[in-house]
């Protein structure tokens, strides 16, 4: 039986690979348009995970999202250094700067400030030079991709590509001189600017004169000290905000998720590939059905019965639906291969294999049902009409 | 057979890359360590402070009275000094011409008293001569009158002579105590740390922004450490303390409390900068150590954990 029904299956070709084009195209958006928006999403945070190092972050209660610098006054460093299971507590500075570059065109760069001594929360990848390094007079380190173009020079001859920054070319932030000394690969954040890192001493006279500078206390706590005991122990004491690095994200996504269209708008195009993708699979499927309706009219005359054709049924249906999810993960994927080397924002859980996996099996079993129904209530006379 | 195998091989082979997409894409990223391990306090509950390594004496920011050309410089960075060592010299020359007008000044004064002693002398044996005339008519009262006031007037003349002599003498005093001035001693035994002043620059009298000269007594050295006036209600005197060499870790000294300055002071950044953009006021204490052969130099900066009771809010 299971025999016949994949030959009627795959005896029209032109229906089969209807539905499987159907259920290809609905399981690709479900998976594309997610992982854009997942990638998109993990940019906003991505300046977060990229600073590995400490498991608490301190910072004013205000801060809604992790480029809302609200500054500290120096001494609360000190005062969060001398709570009680706190291992180490550092200093650290971000904020955009303006950085001039050699054609007289400014860049807003993020500018990040780590501890002088330490050099804690540093990029997590370095392509060339040391983040020692920062420790020669007006040292910085810039994020490739910023290199490469953003802050590149204007290449010599029109229309040329521009030129790549090397380490010992110097920049001018805020009119003052810096130095490359290092190299960095760090994870894009949503706005892509230039990272540059450089030391907080440092980056506080690169700033603009303000009577705040410390941006974040990032801490480390002891080890078996609970994180949220310790974080809870930092705001009562301090009245500042901490949070654990995961916390950290969270809000940072959530302020995203609440603040922008992002979420809405691939929430639409994910339940339009969804629905298109059910209209026509499930109404190519359907057709199908009605086609080979005789076929399983005299199935049912031979004296088939109705729990065999709905198994019939039901396997043509998950063939297809595997087919397609198979296919149509296997497109995003490439895709994203394809896209690797670009701007876009691209990544792929696993929970989207599960998501996407869960959208095709719903549309396939809503393509199963209507044909199942229409094949039991089928009366095997209908051989023998017309 | 093209039909019934393609389209299922394709799927298994899209669904292979997506799960070794999913595997690759989202491995962790390395986590940059740091480059030197921070210090952690040894303590269950404890204020930590930044602390500046200074002299026992304090450092000593040598000035000027007088605002001058400087003509010599006679120490070097590092030079031991005692106190009452020449310094540095100023250019005198303008006080060593007054002094040399102010010596005439006082020879003619000392010439100006012999002469008065001459007159004196001089009126002395006419009005003794006169005096001595037992005839009353051999003389006139009138040249007797004379004779008298004009003794009269010598003496306070001489008297006269010997206060300018007096004054002559003050006033040379004078020259000589400007020039002594001009010589900048040591005023305490202890070690050059800065020269800012080379010969033939300004010297200003008054505070600096940047001192003349740095002294202090490196025998003994003291961290002075700033504690916020938030933690300043958990300071006891008596806790322990340990400090922290900065960039290694490993270098540690247990600290013994000197004194604390009661007084609580706006926070200076420990940085040196003279533009400080912090507001808060902090409390200072001063701990000694043992100096033995810690690598550690003044002005350097030291993370100081003090002991504190546990008065974490429940």
């Amino acid at each position: 039986m299971n025999r016949i029904a994949l030959k009627m299956l795959m005896g029209d070709r032109g229906k089969y690979f209807g539905i499987v084009m159907g259920l290809t195209f609905a399981s690709l958006i479900m998976t594309q348009q997610p992982a854009i928006f997942v990638g998109l999403m993990t940019r906003t945070f991505s300046f977060i995970s990229d600073v590995g190092l400490p498991d608490i972050w301190v910072m004013d209660a205000k801060v809604q999202f992790v480029d809302d610098i609200k500054p500290l006054q120096d001494t609360e460093l000190y005062r969060v250094r001398g709570i009680s299971g706190v291992e180490w507590a550092m200093p650290m500075y971000k904020g955009l700067l303006k950085a001039r570059l050699t054609d007289g065109t400014f860049q807003t760069c993020n500018v990040v400030g780590l501890d002088d001594t330490t050099l804690i929360g540093g990029p997590p990848v370095m392509l060339a030079g040391r983040i020692e390094d920062l420790r020669r007079s007006d040292g910085i380190i810039v994020d490739i991709d910023a290199l490469k173009e953003k802050l590149a020079k204007p290449s010599g001859t029109p229309n040329g590509k521009p030129i790549q920054l090397q380490i010992g070319d110097s920049l001018e932030l805020n009119d003052h001189r810096a130095i490359i000394v290092g190299i960095a690969k760090v994870t894009r954040t949503f706005q892509s600017q230039p990272v540059i890192y450089t030391t907080y001493s440092r980056a506080k006279s690169y700033a603009p004169k303000e009577r705040k500078l410390l941006s974040f206390v990032l801490v480390k706590a002891k080890p078996q000290q609970n994180l949220t005991e310790l974080s809870q122990r930092i705001r009562k004491n301090t009245g500042l905000a901490a949070y654990t690095q995961q916390e950290f994200m969270d809000l940072t996504y959530q302020y995203f998720m609440k603040n922008t269209g992002i979420p809405i708008n691939f929430g639409i195009s994910v339940l339009l590939g969804f629905i298109v993708g059910a209209a026509i699979a499930g109404q190519t499927f359907y057709n199908f059905t009605l086609e080979n309706i005789r076929q399983f009219g005299v199935l049912k005359a031979m004296g088939t019965s109705n729990w065999t054709l709905l198994r019939m049924i039901l396997l043509q249906a998950i063939l297809v639906g595997l087919i397609g999810y198979g296919m149509g993960v296997g497109l995003t994927a490439w895709f994203g291969y394809a896209m690797r080397n670009t701007i876009l924002a691209f990544r792929f859980p696993w929970q989207l294999l599960v998501f996407s996996g869960a959208g095709v099996s719903l549309i396939c079993m809503f393509a199963a049902l209507l044909s199942i129904v229409k094949v039991i209530r089928l009366e095997p006379a209908i051989v023998f009409k017309g | 057979m093209i039909t019934k195998y393609l389209l299922p091989l394709l799927a298994i082979i899209g669904f292979l890359f997506a799960s070794y997409t999913v595997v690759s894409s989202n491995k962790p990223l390395p986590v940059a360590p740091a480059v030197a391990e921070p210090a952690s306090a040894p303590f269950k509950t404890f204020i930590a402070g930044a602390g500046i390594i200074e002299p026992q004496s304090q450092n000593i920011a040598i000035g000027t009275p007088l605002s001058r050309i400087v003509n010599m410089v006679s120490v070097k960075v590092g030079d031991k000094v005692k106190a009452g060592t020449p310094l540095f010299y100023l250019d005198d020359r303008d006080t060593r011409a007054e002094l040399n007008v102010k010596l005439a000044d006082l020879a003619k004064a000392q010439t100006d008293l012999r002469v008065a002693k001459a007159s004196l002398n001089d009126t002395q044996t006419l009005s003794n001569m006169a005096e001595a005339v037992a005839d009353k008519g051999a003389i006139s009262g009138e040249e007797l009158l004379k004779r008298r006031n004009a003794l009269q007037v010598n003496k306070a003349k001489l008297d006269s002579a010997k206060a300018l002599i007096k004054q002559a003498e003050a006033s040379v005093n004078n020259s000589q105590i400007t020039l002594e001035r001009l010589v900048i001693r040591a005023p305490a035994e202890g070690e050059v740390l800065q020269v800012n002043l080379r010969a033939g620059e300004f010297a200003q009298a008054g505070a600096l922004n940047t001192p003349l000269m740095v002294l202090g007594n490196l025998d003994e050295l003291h961290v002075r450490v700033d504690i916020d006036e938030n933690d300043a209600w958990r300071f006891n005197k008596t806790s322990k303390a340990v400090a922290y060499l900065r960039g290694n870790r490993s270098v540690k000294v247990d600290l013994n409390l000197a004194y604390v300055e009661p007084y609580v002071i706006p926070k200076k950044s420990l940085t040196g900068d003279s533009t400080e953009r912090v507001d808060t006021r902090v409390l200072q204490a001063l701990y000694r150590f043992e100096r033995k052969q810690l690598p550690i130099y003044v002005g350097q900066q030291m993370d100081v954990f003090i002991a504190a009771q546990d008065y974490s809010p429940q």
